[in-house]
């Protein structure tokens, strides 16, 4: 609040008849108090303008799922489950399981959004996160076969939004990440058209297996804000909604990346998308600290 | 050397383009561009009169309808609409037209891959055809890099597309290239200093497994090849306004 209290005698001082309080300020020119802060390399949270939120990751919140992960970034809460059934081929892949991603932002974690059919920014997220485990190849489908052509496994990924605070992507694809990394589902066995799986015992490495994950994408969203384009690095929700545009870039363990998407605001010159990238690189190893830390 | 495309001889080759424009009659504007097989229509109206959840008090709403090929608009095609809304919305002057609507309408003719590419080429089309005022006009490209090869090819086909190790759909803008352009007699032996300028990105999409300097490679190979869409689409205008001089004289 430092940063304001220093501008507001000068503000005063200009139009003494329009004198208000710093929220007043706040609520009727959003970007404009904004912009106070950002021009002192601050936020009003008080981060830096390339600091991240405090993120924890939790494993194994739901015990009823196969797997499932709570990933908290500030105030955004994302709690992820992943169940496991069993299923039909599709008819041309008769040898692959398939996996279904879906994202709900429902009016539960903030008051932006409606009940009803998933409002364009979930199916959007959704789609995202599709996209890179599908193309980044991160599951084999294969591994998810039971018998060819008879039955796969079909792995729902169900993403809740408990709290909304922005960067709804980078805390949905950790939760995926982490939920998918606490998959344990039981062998089945398959005779003459008939699944079984028991479910009596404890599970442990004879009667079930974990997922086999050929990479663990994690990404990082910059919002862009102004025509000046000011990288602010994890954007809670009222920074998102001052902003324009966006960078997403999401990194792989080996350095590789799995996907950029820069979208909205003016023209960025390459090198804003080369310190992004490198940003990443660093919060990516943060993240991946934080994760295999809970994971013991 | 060889492609998959057997139409073309080179990796940086792009596909025929073509474009038409004023198809639809009770439309403002629209537009037909095509990318060899793949081909897109699109329709603009506006301004016209907004719902008032819509209504945005200091400039223009934009809504992008994006229909797929065949079948109901799924995830993905709602994927496509944010993208191309987002990406107009700091090009279209709308603060000009304050508390109205510009409905944008993207319909898949034709689909052999590079479809949201097809769609933004359209678009730009369709919104010059309408007289929608622009800060500036874009032009976009894919390109993907062969999982076989390890080579950029520029616009794939679905077949090109099966085989890529990661795709990337860039749209650049004519602001960057003009400058560019203009300085190209003074400048040529600056070439490489022109490199890190140039193609400053105002959408980027890119998926698969890749490393900076591909992603890079590919933004500066795209880069070039938006110049010969940004060429396209301005002879093309030009071609249209030619022929409707030509009318009004008759």
């Amino acid at each position: 609040m430092t940063a304001l209290e220093s501008t507001s005698p000068s503000l005063a001082a200009t139009s003494p008849a329009f004198t208000f309080s710093a929220s007043t300020f706040q609520k009727l020119h959003p970007t404009e108090f904004f912009r106070k802060f950002a021009s002192q390399g601050v936020r009003p949270d008080g981060r830096l303008l390339n600091a991240f939120r405090p993120t924890t990751v939790h494993y194994g919140v739901i015990t009823t799922a196969n797997g499932s992960a709570m990933v908290r970034i500030g105030g955004t809460t994302v709690v992820c489950g992943v169940k496991a059934e069993v299923a039909e081929p599709k008819l041309h892949t008769p040898d692959h399981g398939y996996f279904v991603p879906n994202v709900d932002l429902s009016p539960i974690c903030s008051g932006a959004f409606r009940p009803g059919p998933p409002s364009a920014q979930a199916q959007v997220v959704s789609e995202s996160i599709d996209r890179v485990l599908k193309e980044s190849k991160v599951l084999d489908l294969k591994d998810l076969c039971i018998e060819e052509g008879k039955a796969v496994w079909a792995l729902w990924v169900d993403v809740v939004c408990v709290s909304y605070d922005g960067n709804i992507y980078d805390a949905a694809l950790t939760a995926v990440m982490a939920a998918l990394a606490n998959v344990r589902i039981r062998k089945p066995t398959y005779d003459e058209g008939v699944v079984k799986v028991s479910g009596a015992e404890d599970m442990n490495d004879d009667n079930s297996f974990k997922l086999k994950l050929a990479r663990t994408p994690l990404s990082a969203t910059f919002a862009l804000f102004d025509t000046s384009l000011t990288v602010l690095a994890d954007p809670n929700d009222s920074e998102e909604s001052i902003c324009d545009g966006s960078i997403s870039v999401t990194l792989d363990e080996h350095g590789q990346l799995c996907a950029v998407s820069k979208v909205g605001a003016g023209s960025s010159s390459q090198s804003l998308l080369k310190q992004c990238i490198d940003r990443t690189r660093e919060r990516a190893t943060e993240l991946r600290a934080i994760m295999s830390q809970q994971q013991q | 050397m060889s492609r998959l495309d057997r139409t073309r001889t080179s990796a940086h080759q792009l596909r025929p383009f073509f474009s038409s424009q004023n198809l639809l009659n009770r439309a403002d504007g629209s537009a037909q561009f095509d990318f060899g097989g793949s081909s897109v229509l699109c329709s603009v109206v506006g301004p016209a009169e907004v719902k008032i959840r819509q209504e945005k008090l200091d400039k223009a709403t934009i809504e992008v309808i994006a229909r797929p090929l065949v079948g109901l608009p799924g995830v993905a095609d709602k994927a496509r609409e944010r993208s191309i809304q987002e990406t107009l919305e700091p090009l279209i002057l709308s603060s000009l037209h304050p508390r109205t609507l510009v409905q944008i309408v993207v319909q898949t003719m034709k689909d052999d891959g590079c479809i949201l590419s097809t769609a933004f080429n359209a678009t730009i089309l369709a919104l010059l055809d309408a007289g929608i005022p622009l800060q500036s006009i874009l032009g976009s490209v894919t390109c993907m890099i062969d999982s076989e090869t390890n080579e950029i090819l520029l616009d794939p086909t679905t077949e090109e597309l099966a085989r890529s190790k990661s795709t990337h759909v860039f749209v650049f803008d004519n602001k960057t290239s003009i400058a560019g352009s203009a300085n190209k007699d003074q400048a040529k032996d600056q070439d490489q200093d022109q490199d890190s300028l140039e193609g400053a990105i105002l959408y980027s999409d890119s998926t698969g497994i890749f490393t900076e300097n591909e992603y890079f490679e590919c933004a500066h190979a795209g880069f070039k090849a938006a110049q010969a869409v940004h060429g396209f689409i301005r002879t093309a205008v030009q071609k249209k306004l030619e022929k409707e001089y030509q009318q009004t004289q008759a």
